[in-house]
């Protein structure tokens, strides 16, 4: 391109974009910093006027930040763990091995894509409340609170994800086959052949599947939302924080409010910010968020 | 919802080369074959699993919910009413239609306008400049934080006392109640969901960019073309399929979007923000209504579904990938 003169328009333009795009979160930052009625009042001021961090303080223990930490932690643990296993497992079947359904499976995966995840939120909590035998139901799933019980109802519609078999199988189907075929000549088993061999040839691909689970588990609003109505003691980070903002009077608790949400992204900015890379070739290969 | 109409999908799609089984000859041969099958489905059963308990049997639930009265309690209660729901989804005086339907269309496009003409500029700049990365990163911020994070920040931004009135108060404006006024709330939260996804489009672009021969501005140069008219006689035309890709996910995805209306408005004042999918959530949620809740799915799915063959019609038509 054009490089001859120093591209001031575009620098002017590239600025003016970034600060739109970071000043919400100084905004965040700088409130939660913010004494009581010094936030919400006229006229507006940026800075506070002093860094004062007790809203910290108040947000660990007003929030329970330390369950909501937890139950945050256990859920995205479970996702990213299930789907890092489903989707290498099933990726490797669906690109190395012949069976009768390949075929057939492999459109299905594909084609699970299409459904849009608002279908889901009512059968799925539905299935989750009647689910036979569990948090006192009876064979027929009558009469308890079925799974929403138990924390893992936070992770169980997202613990296989159909774009993650996609994305693994299309990265194995390049692995040559002599490599695979090497091993099986020297005894090893198809588990031994997938742990040993395929696992560690595609570590990048699952370090980029994982971020990219991960975050989306770690921000995940809505369905957290409906399995902490049923069951408060598994509420995760946004949901808890979101509650005191709707509940508690918002001029006096939103420095808390920010101060936690401050906390609450922390985890995921400082991955974001290590393993950029692998995140961005993640969009990149997903398309848009 | 994830594209899947990455270069590679079509051609390897279903037939990839057999693997094993080519060293070994006759009864092995078949034995090995066998062994591999079951070793497959294995490795399958945890993912067949899922979509039988997580996919297959709420779809069916849900189709079967759509056409019920249903109080929600036990499962034999469950009465069909055929298409009642659907009807009155569609009803005179229903709000489905207008304002809800017409609101998501609205966030949908309105997203889609902003956050599209506002990457193509950034995008266009930031390949001029220096530490593109860092530009980057900055600009992909708001992708990696929740929405709770997001809209809570922006809907206090929006009040009287926040930052964007202390702008205008600044500039000698009134104060605007930009999530309380009917008129301005959509416009209002269209602006939040636009400047969340900007990042990514802003990357795919990116890609678009970078493969746009050097040679066509090294010539354009050489006929003497200002940069305005290389954006628009080269750029543009040549970022059509990063531009096609961006437009068609960007307002896919704003179809279906709610979490940040929730957080910010939710839905309010009065229907002024609500869209099909909150309007799935509260029918469901709020009011138990788990038949018209089911409907207003489906509703919102016809138009979702229909928005993907559109976009499945024009990438096939073109000839071009995303």
């Amino acid at each position: 391109m054009t490089r001859r003169r120093f591209p001031w328009f575009s620098y002017l333009l590239v600025v003016t974009g970034a600060v739109l795009t970071v000043v919400p979160f100084l905004d965040m930052l700088m409130t939660s910093f913010k004494g009581p009625g010094e936030s919400g009042t006229l006229p507006y001021r940026f800075l506070p006027e002093a860094f004062d961090l007790s809203n910290y303080r108040a947000a660990i223990d007003q929030l329970d930040l330390p369950v909501l930490f937890r139950n945050s932690v256990v859920a995205t643990g479970v996702i990213t763990g299930s789907v890092l296993l489903t989707s290498s497992l099933a990726g490797y079947a669906l690109a190395k091995l012949r069976f009768p359904g390949r075929k057939f499976i492999f459109r299905l995966v594909l084609s699970t894509m299409m459904f849009p995840p608002f279908l889901f939120f009512v059968p799925h909590f539905l299935i989750l409340v009647h689910w036979p035998l569990a948090g006192g139901n009876d064979l027929f799933g009558r009469g308890g609170a079925g799974l929403t019980v138990s924390i893992v109802a936070l992770a169980m519609p997202f613990l296989v994800s159909s774009f993650g078999i996609f994305l693994m199988r299309q990265f194995m189907v390049s692995i040559p086959d002599e490599v695979l075929e090497a091993a099986r000549i020297d005894g090893a088993g198809e588990f031994a052949v997938w742990w040993r061999i395929v696992v560690p040839q595609t570590k990048p691909v699952l370090v980029t599947l994982g971020l990219l689970t991960f975050v989306d588990a770690w921000n995940e609003y809505i369905w957290a939302l409906l399995v902490s109505t049923a069951n408060p003691d598994v509420m995760t980070l946004p949901v808890g924080i979101q509650l005191l903002q709707d509940y508690v009077d918002p001029t006096r608790t939103l420095p808390i409010v920010m101060a936690g949400l401050v906390l609450s992204i922390l985890p995921v900015l400082t991955l974001f910010l290590l393993l950029q890379k692998y995140y961005i070739r993640g969009v990149m290969l997903s398309g848009l968020k | 919802m994830v594209n899947v109409l990455t270069p590679e999908t079509q051609e390897r799609a279903a037939h990839g080369p057999p693997s094993a089984g080519a060293a070994v000859d006759g009864r092995g041969r078949t034995r090995q074959r066998r062994r591999q099958a079951v070793v497959a489905y294995l490795f399958l059963v945890p993912t067949l699993l899922f979509y039988a308990v997580f996919l297959i049997l709420p779809l069916g639930f849900a189709l079967l919910l759509s056409m019920s009265r249903w109080a929600g309690f036990d499962l034999g209660d469950i009465d069909p009413v055929g298409l009642d729901n659907f009807a009155g989804l569609f009803a005179d005086g229903s709000t489905f239609l207008a304002p809800i339907l017409t609101n998501t269309l609205l966030f949908a496009l309105g997203t889609v306008a902003l956050a599209l003409s506002g990457s193509v500029v950034v995008a266009t700049c930031i390949d001029k400049l220096r530490f593109q990365g860092l530009w980057r990163t900055l600009y992909f911020l708001p992708i990696v934080t929740t929405v709770v994070a997001v809209g809570n920040v922006w809907k206090y931004m929006y009040e009287p006392g926040g930052l964007v009135n202390g702008v205008l108060n600044a500039l000698g404006l009134g104060s605007v109640a930009f999530l309380q006024d009917p008129d301005t709330a959509l416009p209002a939260v269209v602006v939040v969901q636009a400047w969340a996804s900007v990042g990514s489009a802003i990357l795919i672009l990116t890609a678009g960019l970078k493969s746009i021969p050097e040679s066509y501005y090294e010539a354009a140069a050489l006929d003497g073309a200002g940069p305005v008219t290389v954006f628009w006689k080269i750029t543009l035309p040549l970022l059509r399929p990063s531009l096609l890709f961006v437009c068609v996910t960007q307002f896919l995805t704003g179809l279906q979007s709610f979490a940040l209306i929730i957080v910010m408005t939710k839905g309010g004042p009065g229907d002024a923000t609500n869209v099909a999918a909150l309007e799935m959530y509260r029918q469901a949620f709020s009011y138990g209504d788990w038949g018209t809740a089911s409907a207003a799915a489906f509703a919102l799915f016809v138009v979702v579904l229909a928005a993907t063959l559109a976009q499945l019609w024009m990438f096939r038509r073109k000839g071009e990938d995303a």
